[in-house]
């Protein structure tokens, strides 16, 4: 067994936990998300820099939270997501364990909030290089430009809502697309109102999205629409000096304003 | 004939609904191009009603409300600018036109204001013309597979 392992069947053993959430590896070697409540299943458990999923998008789960004391495994990005949902008071009523592996490649396990903030901040996470490139181009073209390359990826979005399945902070128990009367987003996989669902999920990400870049990973047709809330975060931080993700008590930077608040374009 | 632009405007009731109800009283003439909807506080102006007017043959848009500090329910408007200058990035990120929306402040005395922003608003869409861009999205994909297909 290795350390990971070990760590989780005396959790299992002395009661701390009776569900653990972590990974296996599935047939086609990739790492999938892996729920078990006994320890006989301890050993198919694994932690490798592949497993990039956030599985804090289960805590959620009524199923989960029936389990009340959950075990998790998380990456950075997980533990910065697990900050942002304390401070959105989201994480009151389950009892977590959560574990990560260090850069030192030891075994971490957090029994509150306040130290996971404490790990989350002395690692916090910056942007992937492929991400900044990106960014940096996107923003060196003329508008037209950026106007052809979103109409043309959005042109393909099939309207799956994967991007909003994968998010955990996607909580709200009936989203605005489900809403129908009136209908505010349209039901067909059509290009304006894809452009308007990428759009109302932006704004409803802008600054609360932790960057695990989780919705462009998962989109079925390639979309980068992490993209949108990377630049959201950009800005916000620029303009309001608000970071997601970095404290429990911060809150949310558009539930909130200054007297100063600074724009050049209302008149 | 001439491009008449449609202009939708986003208002809070209590200063620039009353605003332009003084530029009414007050008879100041100005461009009929602007329809005015009023909501509670500019905080109630939600993004999507943007986009969905965008969507339903708008070419212009202006919101406007109380000045800072002026607001009726003390924070409405502090909270909407933060929104608004974040809607405004990210609508810019996409390559939306974002001249089209316009943002003001009006309050309840400033009927003259409200008349000369309508004024310009109006001549400003006037001169971009009619905001097929983004409300004919689907239309000219479609046209543009049609074309492919009997070139084909």
């Amino acid at each position: 067994m290795t350390p990971l392992q070990s760590k989780v069947a005396e959790l299992f053993e002395n009661g701390t936990i009776n569900l653990m959430i972590g990974f296996k590896s599935a047939l086609n070697k990739l790492p999938v998300p892996f729920f078990f409540n006994t320890v006989s299943r301890v050993e198919e458990l694994i932690f490798t820099p592949e497993c990039k999923g956030n599985l804090s998008v289960y805590l959620q789960k009524p199923e989960v939270k029936q389990a009340k004391k959950v075990g998790l495994l998380a990456n950075i990005a997980t533990l910065r997501s697990l900050v942002q949902l304390t401070s959105e008071n989201q994480l009151g009523d389950i009892e977590k364990t959560v574990l990560t592996i260090n850069a030192q490649n030891e075994v971490e396990v957090f029994e509150n909030m306040d130290e996971v903030e404490t790990y989350v901040q002395a690692n916090f996470p910056g942007y992937s290089e492929e991400d900044k490139k990106l960014l940096e181009q996107l923003n060196s073209m003329t508008r037209d430009e950026r106007w052809q390359y979103w109409t043309d990826q959005f042109s393909a979005c099939v309207k799956c809502y994967a991007c909003r399945a994968v998010c955990p902070m996607c909580y709200c128990p009936s989203c605005t697309v489900e809403c129908n009367q009136p209908q505010w987003i349209k039901v067909s996989s059509e290009t304006t109102g894809n452009l308007e669902w990428h759009t109302i999920r932006a704004m409803h990400l802008a600054g609360r999205c932790i960057n695990c870049g989780e919705c462009g990973r998962i989109c079925p047709v390639g979309i980068p629409v992490h993209l949108l809330t990377a630049q959201m975060n950009l800005d916000i931080e620029k303009e309001f000096g608000a970071k997601t993700g970095f404290s429990c008590k911060s809150g949310y930077a558009l539930n909130t304003f200054k007297t100063g608040d600074k724009e050049q374009f209302i008149k | 004939m001439d491009f008449e632009p449609k202009i939708v405007a986003f208002v809070c009731n209590w200063c620039t609904y009353a605003g332009a109800d003084l530029a009414g009283t007050s008879r100041i003439k100005y461009a009929t191009n602007v329809s005015i909807i009023r909501f509670p506080c500019t905080g109630r102006i939600d993004f999507m009603l943007l986009m969905k007017a965008f969507e339903n043959g708008a070419d212009g848009i202006i919101v406007s409300g109380c000045h800072p500090n002026d607001c009726h329910y003390t924070s409405g408007n502090f909270h909407a600018r933060r929104r608004w200058i974040v809607f405004r990035s990210l609508l810019d990120f996409i390559g939306f036109d974002t001249d089209r929306i316009t943002f003001s402040w009006v309050s309840a005395a400033e009927g003259t204001k409200w008349a000369n922003l309508v004024n310009e608003t109006t001549e400003k869409i006037r001169q971009k013309g009619a905001y097929t861009e983004f409300r004919n999205l689907d239309y000219s994909n479609f046209e543009k597979i049609n074309n492919d297909a009997i070139t084909e």
